[in-house]
């Protein structure tokens, strides 16, 4: 099970993040769950500056852009 | 005076506010701030900004680089509050932090341009050298209050690494920049050499004479209000925004699968509106007067010269991020903007100006004060203090308070404390609203006596 988190106080950019993650975990056919962090204390325990950001299995893979579905499929692969 | 003709009255103020706003000023400024302002989120490497607000930064570099930073990196609220918690936490420290947190949504693009254009360029420059002033200070003033705590700070921050990248913002983005800048101020500076009419021609056109006697019927101008009427050309350029949103509906809702046709048609006529709106258009007697100035000019050359470097030197993930965070802006905005403009419109017939007079006529301390308590509890969206502020000015405020309400408005929200609490505590925060509203409380009062 991928544990993938959404860090970020909830604006357009993380929903944009969220749903270009969500299409790629789908195409790949993981399973994984999502959680959304939006709490300041505990996304700054992850050591970004600028959401939304990417963690995967507690590690943070990109913060403050959207990355690419590519981008993202080829972490995610790399993970699985 | 009878039920009927006091809403037509009321309509009629808010409609005209509204059509001034969108046919007169708005385009040549907001079309494009707004662009800017995507550009700065999209195309801005932080971390160009952010190396020099880790722990080990000189004050002297450090607190310049907060101001600069909330200039350039504050122009959405999902960027401020996460880098705000990281320079307290793990940067710099809270002087820094507080800087960033101050000048952030008091100097950013939009708002500085839109003051530029609707009230008036000194209380757009005060805005600026005020706000970054003062922001240095209070922070300044915070980091001595709470010295004490930073023993516990420096702990926290051992060997982070949050800090150390090293990038630059690349030469072609800085020009980018700069074109971007140039079409703004070409678009809006009213100076000699882009105002005068060169050549000009006159075309006889009876129903440019009839659409104007139409349009002086529908929204009489009073100049005593502030209030214009809406021009041939001001109807032509409203017709032009409500394609061009039609179009960004369709070319800009999907942009992370492509630039498409409907992406194209709404760049390129917004190409054409900036283009038309910087015509000098003129209806007399006898039709039309079309006139050829400089900003015609200027106007033409810099959005061919965004345009070709935007396709050549940007990629395709960089474009599309960029209008992406433009339109993002625009939806986020805009809509509220409109509402704001018609009620701050209609609100200008409904207060009667001696109110406004007795409570802020003068620059007093009182008048400054109560500005600033206005701003607080009075939470407006972003950008709808500006034409809030206009109104205000129209029914005789003093433009000292004004200042003061218009840092004071972005500044301190009851929602903005509250996100603040969550980061530095209630004491600090209470600090932290309190100069703040003393500073701008003094802003006003330094600057309506700068200007007596």
């Amino acid at each position: 099970m991928m544990d993938i988190k959404i860090l970020g106080g909830g604006c357009a950019k993380c929903e944009r993040l969220e749903a270009v993650t969500r299409a790629v975990v789908e195409e790949l056919g993981i399973d994984a769950t999502f959680t959304k962090v939006k709490s300041m204390p505990e996304i700054m325990a992850y050591d970004v500056m600028t959401t939304p950001a990417l963690v995967v299995d507690e590690k943070v893979l990109s913060s403050g852009r959207i990355p690419n579905q590519a981008e993202i499929k080829a972490w995610l692969v790399g993970d699985m | 005076m009878n039920i009927t003709a006091f809403i037509v009255d009321l309509l009629q103020s808010g409609f005209g506010g509204l059509g001034a706003y969108l046919a007169a000023h708005v385009l040549l400024c907001l079309l494009p701030a707004f662009l800017i302002a995507g550009a700065l989120a999209a195309l801005m490497p932080k971390e160009a900004i952010t190396r020099y607000l880790g722990r080990d930064a000189n004050k002297w570099v450090s607190y310049p680089a907060s101001a600069l930073g909330g200039f350039l990196l504050a122009v959405c609220s999902c960027t401020i509050m996460p880098l705000f918690a990281s320079i307290y936490k793990k940067g710099a420290g809270l002087g820094p932090a507080i800087t960033f947190l101050f000048v952030g949504p008091a100097v950013n693009i939009l708002a500085i341009s839109f003051t530029g254009v609707q009230i008036g360029l000194d209380i757009a420059l005060a805005r600026i050298i005020l706000s970054i002033t003062f922001g240095i200070l209070i922070g300044l003033l915070m980091a001595w209050f709470f010295r004490k705590d930073d023993q516990e700070h420096a702990e926290n921050t051992a060997n982070n690494h949050l800090f150390a990248g090293k990038a630059k913002i690349p030469t072609h983005t800085v020009i980018f920049f700069l074109l971007l800048l140039g079409a703004l101020l070409a678009g809006t500076l009213q100076i000699g050499i882009l105002r005068n009419v060169f050549v000009s021609f006159s075309l006889t056109s009876p129903w440019a004479v009839e659409l104007q006697a139409l349009l002086h019927r529908l929204i009489p101008p009073d100049p005593g209000m502030g209030i214009e009427s809406i021009t041939v050309q001001g109807i032509f350029l409203i017709v032009l925004l409500v394609l061009i949103a039609l179009a960004a509906l369709r070319g800009f809702k999907d942009i992370y699968n492509g630039l498409n046709t409907w992406t194209l048609i709404t760049l390129g006529l917004m190409t054409l509106t900036l283009i038309f709106a910087a015509l000098a258009v003129v209806v007399d007697a006898d039709g039309l007067t079309i006139g050829i100035n400089g900003r015609l000019v200027a106007i033409i050359v810099l959005s061919a010269a965004i345009w070709w470097m935007s396709a050549r030197y940007f990629s395709p993930e960089e474009q599309q991020e960029w209008l992406w965070e433009t339109w993002r802006f625009v939806k986020q905005i805009f809509p509220l903007l409109l509402v704001g403009v018609f009620v701050a419109s209609i609100a200008r017939t409904l207060i009667p100006a001696a109110w406004i007079q007795t409570l802020a006529g003068s620059n007093t301390v009182w008048a400054n004060f109560s500005a600033v308590v206005f701003g607080v509890f009075m939470y407006f969206p972003t950008l709808v203090e500006v034409p809030v502020a206009q109104t205000f000015l129209a029914l005789g405020m003093h433009r000292g308070p004004l200042l003061a309400y218009l840092l004071a408005d972005p500044e301190l929200s009851v929602q903005s404390i509250l996100i603040t609490n969550t980061v530095i505590g209630k004491k600090k925060t209470a600090v932290y609203v309190v100069m703040v509203a003393i500073f701008s409380t003094l802003s006003g009062l330094i600057f309506g006596w700068f200007i007596r």
